[in-house]
């Protein structure tokens, strides 16, 4: 009975390890890599030059962006996507949601989010990962409502919890798509070779685990992005001549 | 005009060196549209904080001009400042103020001072916030609030700039920690939400992701422009072209960033922006406020 509990547990966290990869994967039909987060901009700018300059970026990204930001917020979600009360849980998701769209600096980063929550909200539903309530609050509604349109940090969420990914692997595997994907734009367009490539997720896995340590002690009033530089690269990439990605 | 409410209590005297060194001042000005004039109905004042008589440089019927004036012309550890304007249906409001705001060095306690200017707009009605810049001197300490609340078709058009050290002198900002946000809603929902915490040995004050270095700063903003994408071309036109500002709208609100290093070169890009966005903002040509020119 005991090793029958135990067996049901372990399959569970492995579909949920699963989940999670598959959630994570660059394979992911959503799009993500037609975008650089203000990175490609970075590049024109002479901001990021090579694998140095590229992992103090990506360092002071994670330290000043996700930490403060995705990453604590999405903590937030996931809790709320967990919650029995699902009137008071659509509440909190909606705030958080909102909340996250009024911090992104610029038309490309806000832009970002939402088509990337489109896609993902698209994806879910063609896998009927998405209860055909979702979008009409009813009473028996179990699952706290997604809103109109959501963002890609709250799809995210949902999604996680869906698969029974814990909150803390939740935002590890956030932050691990964020690295990665950041190493595809470098790799496209700086161009910084695969073995490079490789040294600098060495070089910030630990401060990834850092990242969501400290994510998850931050209270509601210390979160924000403190990325002015990034903003202003962002920005200045609507009007980039010569440009690969979308952000 | 209405310049009343002076309170005086004792503990705002400000006569303490200690931790619980506390000097507050507030503004609370009120603007309403009557007979087609808008009038300051209201200028409530507590502490050092002024205004001076409104005026119409532009016309009777046309934006009510009012100067904010503080007369200790900066902000020392303890003192706590908060300006609220309300700006009702059909009015229009300017604000600005007739020198630099500036920041001191925290005393030896390193107490902080705090800067809170709420702006609250009704449906129809338009606000234009243009303070001059904030110099903050090396070791200050302290936080600078500004919430924008907007209510339906409300305009609002405003900006920060805020100058780090004092280069004239060659005194660098290299110590101390000033904290800048910005809060902005429509009808309760926020659009735009921003925090900068200018600390100068955090890596992101050098860091390119962050302030790269620059020791000045500012930002403009600007709700309800009709043809946004038209606007943003002209600036793009007209502004000089450089990397050391750029302007995006995101949710409705329009940014016009500036990172660098020189006072006059965020001052003089804030007010070009505003007089090129000023005839398609409200159809009203800017007229500089005269404050400005001395």
């Amino acid at each position: 009975m005991h090793t029958e509990l135990n067996a049901l547990e372990s399959q569970s966290d492995e579909l949920a390890l699963l989940g999670l990869m598959q959630l994570v994967s660059p394979a992911l039909p959503i799009g993500a890599f037609a975008f650089s987060q203000g990175l490609e901009s970075a590049f024109e700018l002479d901001w990021v030059r090579d694998e140095a300059s590229l992992a103090e970026w990506l360092s002071g990204v994670l330290e000043d962006g996700l930490t403060r930001c995705e990453l604590p917020v999405l903590a937030r979600l996931h809790q709320a996507f967990g919650q029995a009360d699902s009137e008071t849980a659509s509440a909190t998701v909606a705030t958080w949601d909102e909340w996250l769209a009024a911090t992104r600096e610029t038309a490309e980063l806000a832009a970002e989010d939402s088509r990337l929550g489109a896609s993902l909200k698209r994806l879910l539903s063609s896998l009927d990962l998405l209860p055909s309530d979702q979008q009409l609050p009813s009473e028996d509604s179990l699952t706290p409502l997604l809103p109109h349109q959501a963002g890609y940090v709250t799809l995210f969420a949902y999604t996680a919890h869906l698969r029974g990914v814990s909150v803390r692997q939740t935002l590890l595997g956030f932050a691990w798509a964020w690295l990665e994907n950041q190493l595809a734009v470098a790799c496209k367009a700086l161009p910084l070779g695969h073995t490079a490539a490789q040294r600098v997720i060495e070089q910030l896995r630990p401060a990834l685990v850092d990242a969501v340590n400290q994510a998850l002690t931050l209270e509601d009033d210390e979160l924000g992005p403190v990325l002015p530089g990034l903003a202003l690269a962002s920005a200045l990439h609507e009007t980039q001549y010569s440009r690969l990605f979308r952000s | 005009m209405m310049l009343c409410d002076i309170a005086k209590s004792p503990l705002a005297s400000g006569h303490r060196f200690d931790q619980g060194r506390h000097w507050a001042a507030s503004l609370d000005l009120r603007f309403a549209q009557r007979d087609g004039v808008t009038r300051m109905v209201q200028a409530r004042h507590q502490g050092p904080l002024r205004v001076q008589r409104p005026f119409y440089p532009e016309g009777r019927s046309e934006a009510c001009h009012v100067y904010v004036l503080h007369p200790p012309g900066g902000l020392v550890s303890g003192d706590a400042l908060t300006i609220s304007a309300h700006v009702a249906g059909g009015a229009h409001a300017l604000l600005t103020t007739p020198a630099a705001n500036k920041l001191y060095k925290a005393d030896s306690q390193g107490v902080a001072w705090t800067q809170h200017t709420r702006l609250s707009v009704e449906d129809g009605a338009t606000l234009e916030w243009l303070p001059q810049e904030t110099i903050a001197f090396d070791g200050s300490k302290g936080e600078q609030r500004t919430h924008i609340e907007l209510h339906g078709s409300a305009r609002c058009l405003g900006w920060e700039v805020m100058a780090l050290g004092r280069p004239a002198s060659d005194l660098p900002y290299v110590s101390g920690r000033i904290e800048q946000h910005f809060r902005l809603t429509l009808d309760g929902k926020p659009l735009w939400l921003e925090r900068q915490p200018l600390d100068p040995l955090h890596p992101r004050f050098a860091g390119r992701w962050g302030q790269g270095g620059a020791t000045v700063q500012a930002t403009l903003w600007a709700v309800g422009i009709e043809d946004a994408p038209a606007a943003i071309e002209a600036l793009r036109e007209a502004l000089p072209d450089n990397a050391r500002w750029a302007v995006t709208i995101r949710h409705g609100v329009l940014l016009l960033r500036y990172l660098g290093n020189s006072r006059n070169e965020a001052w003089a890009l804030c007010e070009q922006a505003w007089q090129l966005l000023r005839p398609l903002w409200i159809e009203r040509d800017a007229h500089t406020p005269r404050i400005w020119l001395t």
